[in-house]
């Protein structure tokens, strides 16, 4: 089956976990991702400057090694993403902002990659709050 | 149709679960996780009726028992009851 | 055939991005025709209040945003009865009061469901 991940969560919401081992089990389910979406405070968890203790989960990267690994398709909203000042290079350059902390496996665009996605899939999933 | 309800937020603090038991068809269920798995000590949720599922790992990091009415699943029990039910929907 | 989706909003205009947020979803919907429905429950019936003034905390008005739905083609907009009363809020003009039962339907109408 297909599955749309949406993610409203940063990552040190156990959401965002959360969000992140129901993906894994999915593709172990041999079930397809048709794409991972991250909006509203979803587009910290794909954020590259997040910096956590060595005894802690780094979900952050954990969800940049997955994504790289099984070369999903993950949009970042680009509308809340500028907003909560998560920006790849071309967007800090356009706005003239110091701090670059989005790259790839992460694309930047906007909503209609939600509705596309949850039109492609069989499930949309989502995952926020706590 | 049939709709599976995720909860995470706890019942104590949050009107969430109220209102998804209020709007609760008769052919849906609530999966807790999170905090929303404190709801097994939420009366209203078992008078209810409605199937109630809860995620194994926060059962088990907050050690909740589990009671008769409610039944536990690991992710791959989750992503099998997303598929179980027409669609989910989740109360972020 | 699109799949429908329905997006339920449930939080008050006036914390944070949010309310605004989940309308972005249902107007970017209704931009690419797609068939969508906006249902407020529980402190999202406040965006329906009378006589609000975003300039009064220096906020953009997201009442221009809730007339915009029909001009983008959303015409399913629903207000939880339950909600309405619970918060001494009248039927609003804009959206079609629903009870709890007729929620419950309504859901199962729709394909999917995001609740914001």
């Amino acid at each position: 089956m297909k599955f749309a991940i949406a993610v409203f969560c940063a990552a040190h919401a156990p959401s965002s976990r959360r969000a992140l081992l129901f993906a894994r089990a999915a593709l172990a389910g041999g079930h397809e991702i048709v794409r991972l979406f991250f909006y509203q405070d979803g587009v910290y968890s794909a954020s590259n400057s997040v910096v956590v203790p060595q005894d802690e989960q780094d979900i952050a990267r954990q969800w940049r090694e997955f994504v790289s690994a099984h070369q999903l398709d993950s949009v970042v909203c680009i509308a809340a993403a500028l907003r909560r000042g998560v920006l790849n290079e071309e967007e800090a350059m356009r706005y003239q902002r110091s701090a670059v902390n989005l790259d790839a496996p992460w694309e930047l665009s906007g909503l209609g990659q939600l509705h596309d996605a949850a039109q492609a899939a069989d499930r949309l999933i989502c995952f926020g709050g706590p | 149709m049939s709709t599976l309800h995720v909860v995470s937020h706890s019942p104590f603090t949050d009107s969430r679960l109220d209102s998804c038991l209020r709007i609760c068809g008769v052919n849906d269920a609530i999966l807790l996780c999170g905090d929303g798995a404190y709801g097994l000590h939420n009366a209203a949720l078992q008078t209810k009726g409605v199937k109630v599922f809860v995620l194994a790992e926060d059962m088990q990091a907050r050690n909740l028992p589990l009671p008769d009415w409610a039944d536990s699943v690991d992710y791959p029990g989750f992503v099998q009851l997303s598929l179980d039910y027409d669609k989910v929907n989740s109360w972020l | 055939m699109s799949k429908s989706l329905l997006v339920i909003s449930r939080q008050a205009p006036w914390s944070g991005p949010g309310a605004r947020e989940a309308l972005d979803i249902v107007l970017a919907g209704g931009a690419f025709d797609l068939p969508i429905g906006l249902l407020f429950l529980d402190d999202g019936v406040f965006q329906l209040a009378p006589h609000q003034d975003a300039k009064a905390v220096q906020q953009k008005d997201l009442g221009a945003n809730l007339q915009a739905l029909g001009l983008f083609g959303i015409d399913e907009v629903f207000a939880c009865h339950h909600s309405l009363a619970e918060r001494g809020l009248t039927t609003p003009a804009s959206a079609q009061p629903l009870d709890s039962a007729a929620i419950s339907q309504l859901i199962d109408r729709y394909d999917q469901v995001i609740t914001l």
